[in-house]
């Protein structure tokens, strides 16, 4: 039975959950709201059950599965959390932020690699730490560029003396802005242990049948990942006189920048432990 | 008789012009009145200057009288400087029942900007006491306000317009203030000027967990007393730069005819304080803060009463059921006011009416009695009782008529008729 689910299922739930809440911007209602909070519940139950039958198809954790199982596994972290914050507060419009972030998540994992790293059988230990601290690292990222979003959609009301949507009710610029400082305070410690722990990895993977180039695309791909976030990590401890509006726009540009950069070194590298698989190539997995 | 009303207000004026139009002293108010007394001694007078609305009120025993609106039009010009051709087109003019019916909308908050405020009554009154001390009001006025502040409290007891969000600082706070700050019992808030306006908005920022509160004040002693209500602390007017420095959120409700805070001034005080947010409410009309300073930085969020408009708007809309409701009311109530205004015309007519008809039995009482001076006390009393009542049965029926023509207005073609038929003179 479980078996049968695919990608479509839980890709489908999130699509009709993210546009029943773009329906919130014509006509607030708060059945549209709960059915949205429902369909997104229905594809999370999907989307751990994919989970749960690739990992015991590969005898490894979802995390160390596969690229295409590293980004399920995140999309599904920003699942949890969306539902977590809904049910704290159901007025809160995190949905029409978090939703295309899962969506792209997924649509992305269909283009990497599906096929078990090699590596992972040799290195389990430290895949497994290396692989939790990237997937942490960058949720923390992601969460900074929806929660700079937030503040600029919401410094831009206040500015403009607006009246607040009913369908956007967003937390106060105080709160957002003492938000993305700490997502950004806590994911660059994150993303340093896991390019350290990567560096190490590549080290022992010397040793193994299956040794990583340090200066393969996906590993200087992360090296600027991690470079940016700690130049902006840097900028937010040492600055003086930085405005909330300024924070937020570097911080949306600096983890945009990162995010297209993982993307596209996931989309384009080829050594299956980072990117595409050289032989299934994009779309392999179904 | 006739009651008029001339007036701009937020529907209709942007506050830059309700800003030179205003009466914002009690000073200026006096010699307002003074100035309407010369122009119109005819008439009974009430000036209700708010942030909101300025309206001048007048009534007149004989309609004649009523002063043009383009009258009241210059008086605005001459007494405020301003030329007639940049204000002329938001002023609007009511009369009779229509101006009565707006006096009673606004003493019930329907035409507030946040509907079921309770400040607006408080304005009335003062109004029309203020017009009181200057001698300015007459029988007509004091029907009419006194009749607005019932027509106030029974809405207010009537409907659920007064219940959540009614004063302009709650809306302020609660739309702009919370998206800006989380939480306020950790934030200074500073209030310049300490009248009603003030009071209302500290009273909102106290249940919202406000706890460092100055309150600046050009008079120091009512400064105290006002910091003494809610525990802040009273600061003079010189250490108003001092105060600006400290401040996360700003209150601003004087009567200053110029801005308080400039926008040079300002840019000194960021300059010391760093772009941390600011949160301003400037309350005042004229506003006490010069609209640039909402541009100095990111962190500076200046709203003054016309930015909160369109929220107060929604707050209406939300409360439509209760309008409709609080507008029947007012609708019953400016009948039986108009009605009441009608009856005191006819008043004089039906009590020489009635004066001349007893005075006509009793002189034939008399004249009967004299005849037959053999009755009995008993027998006496039960022919004036008779009289009486052929007396009462045969008024009836005009006196009615009479009634029922005053409640649409003043019956003068049937006072006039009344007066020829049964030959009574005008009073002196």
């Amino acid at each position: 039975m479980l078996d049968k689910v695919s990608v479509f299922c839980f890709l489908a739930s999130y699509a009709v959950a993210c546009l029943l809440e773009l329906t919130q911007f014509l006509r607030r209602s708060t059945a549209m709201r709960w059915s949205a909070i429902a369909f997104t519940g229905a594809g999370l139950v999907a989307h751990t059950a994919y989970l749960v039958v690739r990992s015991r198809q590969h005898d490894l954790p979802p995390l160390l599965g596969s690229t295409h199982d590293w980004l399920l596994v995140f999309a599904w972290l920003a699942v949890v959390l969306f539902l977590g914050i809904q049910i704290w507060n159901g007025e809160l419009s995190i949905g029409i932020f978090c939703l295309p972030v899962v969506l792209g998540m997924v649509v992305a994992s269909q283009w990497v690699s599906s096929s078990p790293i090699p590596q992972m059988a040799e290195m389990r230990r430290w895949g497994m730490i290396h692989a939790t601290l990237w997937v942490f690292g960058i949720l923390g990222v992601v969460l900074a560029l929806l929660v700079s979003l937030m503040y600029l959609v919401q410094h831009s009301r206040l500015k403009q003396k607006q009246r607040q949507l009913e369908a956007l009710h967003l937390f106060s610029l105080e709160r957002l802005s003492r938000m993305n400082w700490w997502l950004i305070v806590v994911s660059v410690p994150l993303l340093t242990l896991g390019v350290l722990s990567g560096l190490w990895m590549i080290h022992l993977s010397k040793q193994g049948s299956h040794p990583v180039d340090l200066f393969s695309t996906a590993v200087l791909a992360n090296a600027v990942i991690w470079g940016v976030m700690a130049f902006l990590f840097g900028w937010l401890l040492a600055g003086r006189h930085q405005t909330g509006r300024m924070i937020a726009w570097r911080t949306l540009l600096a983890c945009l920048f990162m995010l297209l950069t993982l993307l596209a070194m996931m989309l384009t590298s080829t050594d299956r432990i980072h990117g595409t698989d050289a032989a299934s190539g994009p779309g392999a997995v179904s | 008789m006739n009651v008029q009303v001339v007036y701009c207000n937020h529907h209709t004026a942007n506050l830059e012009i309700r800003e030179r139009l205003a009466f914002s002293s009690p000073d200026s108010l006096r010699r307002a009145y003074d100035e309407l007394r010369q122009r119109f001694p005819r008439s009974e007078h009430v000036l209700v200057s708010t942030c909101n609305r300025i309206e001048v009120y007048t009534a007149q025993e004989d309609p004649a009288d009523t002063p043009t609106s383009a009258q009241v039009a210059e008086f605005f010009a001459d007494f405020h400087h301003v030329p007639l051709t940049d204000f002329l087109d938001d002023l609007l003019e009511q009369q009779g029942p229509e101006a009565v019916r707006h006096l009673f909308e606004v003493a019930s908050s329907i035409d507030s900007m946040v509907l079921g405020e309770s400040q607006i009554v408080n304005q009335i009154k003062a109004a029309y006491e203020l017009s009181m001390q200057t001698e300015a009001n007459g029988p007509l006025i004091n029907a009419l306000f006194q009749r607005a502040l019932t027509v106030s409290s029974r809405v207010r007891t009537e409907t659920k317009l007064s219940s959540g969000r009614v004063s302009i600082a709650s809306v302020a706070v609660g739309e702009f203030g919370k998206g800006i700050f989380d939480r306020f019992d950790d934030k200074t808030v500073l209030v310049i000027g300490a009248g009603e306006m003030a009071t209302e908005t500290l009273m909102y920022l106290r249940d919202e967990g406000v706890k460092r509160i100055l309150v600046c004040n050009r008079n120091l002693e009512r400064a105290h007393r006002l910091a003494g209500e809610f525990s802040g602390e009273a600061v003079s007017w010189n250490q108003l730069e001092d105060c600006l420095r400290r401040a996360d959120v700003i209150v601003s409700t004087t009567g200053a005819e110029l801005p308080v805070v400039t926008k040079e001034m300002m840019k000194t005080i960021r300059r010391h304080t760093g772009p941390r947010p600011l949160f301003i409410l400037d309350l005042g009309a004229p506003r006490d803060f010069e609209p640039g300073i909402g541009e100095l930085d990111d962190a500076v969020f200046l709203y003054d009463i016309d930015d909160l408009e369109a929220t107060c708007e929604r707050n209406r809309g939300k409360r439509a059921e209760e309008v409709l409701k609080a507008q029947n009311i007012i609708e019953e109530e400016t009948q039986r006011f108009m009605q009441d205004l009608h009856h005191q015309a006819t008043g004089p007519i039906v009590k020489r009416l009635r004066e001349h008809w007893e005075e006509t039995s009793r002189q034939e009482l008399e004249i009967l009695f004299r005849k037959l001076p053999d009755l009995e006390e008993t027998e006496r009393l039960a022919i004036e009782k008779t009289i009486s009542r052929i007396v009462n049965k045969l008024l009836h029926p005009p006196l009615e008529t009479l009634h029922q023509e005053a409640r649409t207005g003043t019956p003068h073609g049937m006072i006039d008729a009344i007066k020829r038929l049964f030959h009574l003179r005008d009073e002196n």
